[in-house]
Formats: structure tokens, sequence, C-alpha cells
């Protein structure tokens, strides 16, 4: 089980990208998961929202899209304002 | 009605990896290693399917001819580098606590201390783990897969990833297929089914059957 690792990874990592674009909070990040990432999405989903504790991205949600292979990537946020 | 609420939220685009510092790490080790020409080889398998027993003979055995050395990692005790040393070869363990796999700055945090210059083969030995260690490239050269003749045929079909990601297969403890009617044949088929063309080695590292394979896969120059 290492979602809550991944959780952290996509927590911090969009963190930077927040402060990169001037925002000041998350509400969503969107994510593309391939079937060979050997991440299971049930446990990344139960992880993520205690990765994001305390953070700009407490409260928000995380959107997986199904893709190919070993994708595992952050393609979008959704941020405020 | 709140601030938050009428805060217009944006959309920005990412394109980011979430292992990007994992890679980057692996890269700069990757090079580290090229640079010192020294081949690293990873083993990957399940708890108890024989990855000490297996490079324990392999330090014995390679180090009449190559300096070699070995990192182990484990949740806890220092058990497989104790019992690693005896054959005389650098052996580092690495205990992760509670983390279920290896990453790239445990391996450069091991090394830190290291000259890695003259070493001819690095072993690595991830934590027993078929699911985690997939997502982690440690820098290495040729990652082995491991599965012993007393797990199940179709442990292939189950873990696909980590047989995508692996370079070879080796199937370990073959001395003890007839005697637990492992299906030798129905594991190379499932091998193939989940990636075809890959390379299976089957070993035993008590009788030494299928040695010279493996050693002749993990020394193999680049």
């Amino acid at each position: 089980m290492h979602e809550l690792s991944i959780a952290v990874n996509i927590v911090d990592i969009a963190n930077e990208e927040l402060v990169r674009h001037g925002g000041e909070r998350i509400r969503a990040i969107y994510i593309q998961l391939g079937p060979l990432s050997g991440v299971a999405k049930e446990a990344l989903l139960f992880s993520f929202s205690l990765a994001c504790e305390g953070t700009a991205a407490e409260g928000s949600r995380l959107v997986i899209e199904d893709t190919q292979g070993q994708d595992l990537d952050i393609v979008r946020m959704e941020i405020e304002p | 009605m709140s601030e938050s609420a009428i805060m217009r939220p944006r959309i920005v685009e990412v394109r980011e990896r979430v292992l990007k510092q994992n890679d980057l790490l692996a890269r700069e080790l990757r090079q580290r290693f090229r640079e010192a020409g020294v081949r690293v080889v990873s083993m990957v398998s399940s708890p108890g399917a024989g990855k000490t027993m297996l490079l324990e003979k392999t330090l014995a055995i390679l180090s009449r001819e190559y300096r070699v050395a070995a990192l182990v990692g484990d949740l806890a005790t220092e058990n497989d580098a104790l019992r690693l040393q005896r054959s005389g070869a650098p052996v580092k363990q690495i205990t992760t606590g509670t983390t279920c796999h290896l990453d790239a700055s445990m391996i450069s945090a091991a090394l830190i201390d290291w000259n890695l210059k003259g070493l001819g083969i690095l072993f690595i030995e991830n934590v027993g783990n078929l699911v985690c260690p997939s997502s982690y490239d440690l820098g290495e050269d040729l990652r082995a897969v491991l599965m012993s003749t007393t797990e199940g045929e179709d442990k292939p079909l189950k873990y696909p990833t980590i047989f995508n990601t692996a370079d070879i297969a080796v199937i370990t403890k073959i001395d003890l297929a007839a005697a637990v009617e492992f299906d030798v044949k129905a594991v190379h088929r499932n091998i193939q089914t989940v990636r075809p063309g890959m390379r299976v080695i089957e070993v035993s590292a008590k009788t030494g059957t299928g040695l010279e394979n493996w050693l002749q896969a993990v020394s193999l120059k680049k």
C-alpha cells in the first residue's frame, strides 16, 4: 500500500503549482491513471483526503481519468481565485 | 454568501508526473552508476520467494570474479544484511520502517558515503512486495522479478504490473517444483501472457540448478 505516499506526492505538486499560479485554494486535482501504474484507485481516493489535510487542497476533489499503461500524471487543477 | 462561494474557480494546466521527484533522482543515480562503471541489478518478489538466499549464493560466487556489493531493503531488522555479509561483500541494510518499497531517495541516502568506483555489480534487494516497488525507478540497469514454485502459477496474472516493469523473471526453488506439484509450463505461459517475450530463468539456490543462467544474466556487461 503505497497510495498514501503517492497521494502526498500529488498534493505536494499541486500545492507547488498553486503557488506558481498565484492561487489561494485548490478545488480539484485531475489526474490520469493507467492500469499498469501499480496504484489502486480506491486506496488512492481514500488516502487523498488524508494527504490534503492542513494544506490549501483541504476539501478538494481528486478526479481520476482512466488511461493507458503506466500513466500516473497530474494534468490540471481547479483553483481559486 | 461566503466569499469563497462567489469566487470563480479557474482551470490551470499542470502536466506533471506524480513521481517526477523519484524519476529525477533515479536518473541522477543511473548517471552516477554509469560514470562509476557499476552494473546495478535489483531484485523484487513477494516475501519468502528466496531473494536473500539467491543473493547469498550470487555474492559468494561473483565475488571471486568481480567486486560486488548489495543494498537490502526491509521494513525492520538487519537480519538480511548480517546474513549476506558472510559472503565478504559490502552489504548495507536499508530499513524502511513502514514503507513497503524502496525509492530512489533511499538508494541515494544509502550510497552517500560509498565509493562506487571499482565496483563491478551492485545488487539491490527490494522489500518483499509485488505491488509497490513497480512504481519506483531505482536507477537500476536490470530489474529481476522473482517468484518461487511454492507460490501459485497464476502470480504473473495477478501482479501484471511488476512483470511489466521488470526485465527478467526468475522462478526460484525449482528443486521443489515436483514436490509441490508446481506446473512449470503454466507459469511460463502466464508470464508470456502478461509480458510476451520476457526472459525466464529457473533456478534453485539450494542445489545450484540454473544458477549459471542467472549469473550470466546479472553480470552481462552493458
